[in-house]
């Protein structure tokens, strides 16, 4: 799994950071960070959770076969 | 064809979720008749709602002013939109910066044991007091003003007149409009006042935080903005919040299984409190009432026309059997709950991080500090607002 995240688009919403905070974090105006882009698989649902969830769909994950 | 519905839907009975609710998505869009009288076209299903929350083509702006067609929810929409105010981007995004910077995850978890601390003080008051007790009066409007009138510095002596303002400022229908006219006009001057005062004295809070900004580029936050969007913020921040509180409590109250079922397992509060979020709105749709400056095509092929009034249903989209599995059943272990209820796209609330913390930690010392906390009245009784902005209940007897 690749995990990316528009800055641009994100509208602080922080659902991200609570769903997945090993992964997700903010920056001073609180735009989304992401702290590990090759997350473990352990987190790969909360992480998926976290895209569902992002109100401009803003975290973008890429699955590998 | 049949005659418009009314909108917003009564909560009548009051624990039960409206029946205009049932069979609502069958169509992509419907007719709505608003308290002025005036129509507008209700999205209903989830899909088209979230997507057009995000939609450029729909315009915040319905300042009747610039754009006379527009549909009015009550006598006029001074209450939600101001003819100097641009509410969409890019204007809008200059300015929710300087805004959501303070709600942050950290500056949210920050606040979090200065709520916990409002609500053992205020938990200990009512223990002292006697019962029943109103659970608004008591504890579900006090709690967020304080956490508010924290974040942004108003001093707690000014919280009654300003309660009483904002009360007045959010009625729809209930008063008198030269009343509510007169609060307006008193809630604006007490901005004023509030910005001056945090102008000579700055502190380490929102407010003082804005005007740093708009003193240091005036190009980044007009005076008139500065005060406008104190005054979003302080209204977001308090009457949402206690109507929600307030709401999920007698609702949880109401259904005394679900009260033992969190007592037993404390894990179940967050996603207590989000399903609570889904299905006990406290407010209606009025306020994502938007324009469509451009045709736009809806999942059934609708198509919404230029210049339509658009109300976007949160509460329609969050019974959308599509989505949610058995909607209309309250089930606090619901997981993927994506509701609508603090909107999305762009404008998605700014406060919902500091509203889910706030609902959290008033569930939990509810519960566990009041074990026997119950209805004092039926829960099929309780009253319910309508004619405000926000439609929870306006009076909630409790005992323990």
């Amino acid at each position: 799994m690749r995990v990316t995240a528009d800055r641009d688009t994100c509208t602080v919403s922080s659902l991200c950071v609570y769903r997945a905070p090993e992964v997700f974090d903010q920056d001073e105006d609180g735009h989304v960070v992401v702290l590990r882009p090759d997350p473990p698989e352990h987190l790969h649902p909360a992480v998926r959770d976290a895209a569902r969830s992002c109100p401009t769909r803003s975290i973008r994950i890429t699955e590998e076969e | 064809m049949t005659a418009p519905l009314s909108y917003p839907f009564p909560w009548t009975p009051p624990m039960e979720i409206p029946d205009a609710l049932r069979g609502l998505r069958d169509q992509a869009a419907v007719t709505v008749t608003l308290p002025s009288g005036d129509r507008a076209l209700m999205v209903t299903r989830y899909a088209d709602v979230r997507a057009l929350f995000a939609d450029h083509r729909l315009s915040r702006n319905i300042s009747r002013r610039q754009r006379p067609d527009v549909a009015r929810i009550s006598a006029d929409n001074e209450l939600f939109a101001d003819p100097e105010i641009n509410p969409d981007p890019p204007d809008h995004i200059r300015v929710r910066g300087l805004v959501t910077r303070a709600f942050t995850a950290r500056r949210v978890e920050a606040l979090r044991p200065v709520a916990q601390g409002v609500c053992d003080e205020l938990i200990a008051a009512m223990k002292a007091g006697t019962r029943p007790t109103d659970l608004n009066e008591a504890f579900a409007y006090p709690l967020p003003i304080r956490v508010i009138c924290r974040l942004l510095g108003v001093p707690l002596e000014d919280r009654d007149r300003f309660r009483y303002l904002v009360d007045g400022f959010l009625s729809v229908t209930k008063l008198p409009v030269e009343e509510m006219q007169r609060c307006r006009e008193g809630l604006w001057q007490y901005l004023g006042e509030l910005i001056d005062s945090k102008r000579e004295q700055p502190g380490d809070d929102l407010v003082s935080g804005l005007i740093k900004a708009r003193d240091e580029d005036n190009n980044r936050l007009s005076e008139h903005e500065l005060r406008f969007w104190t005054q979003g913020l302080l209204i977001a921040g308090y009457v949402t919040t206690a109507s929600q509180i307030g709401a999920s409590t007698a609702v949880l109250l109401h259904h005394r299984e679900l009260v033992e079922e969190i007592q037993a397992d404390w894990s179940l509060v967050p996603s207590a409190v989000e399903e609570l979020l889904r299905t006990q709105i406290m407010g209606s749709s009025v306020g994502t009432l938007r324009y469509a400056v451009e045709d736009i095509p809806l999942s059934d092929g609708t198509v919404i026309a230029k210049g339509t009034s658009v109300l976007l249903s949160e509460e329609s989209a969050n019974m959308d059997e599509e989505v949610f599995p058995e909607p209309f059943r309250l089930d606090i272990r619901r997981t993927d709950n994506h509701h609508m209820t603090f909107g999305a796209g762009l404008h998605y609330c700014a406060g919902a991080a500091l509203a889910r913390m706030e609902l959290q930690v008033a569930t939990r010392s509810l519960l566990e500090q009041l074990p026997d906390l119950r209805l004092a009245v039926p829960g099929d009784r309780l009253p319910r607002g309508l004619g405000g902005f926000t439609e929870g209940f306006t009076e909630i007897p409790v005992t323990w």
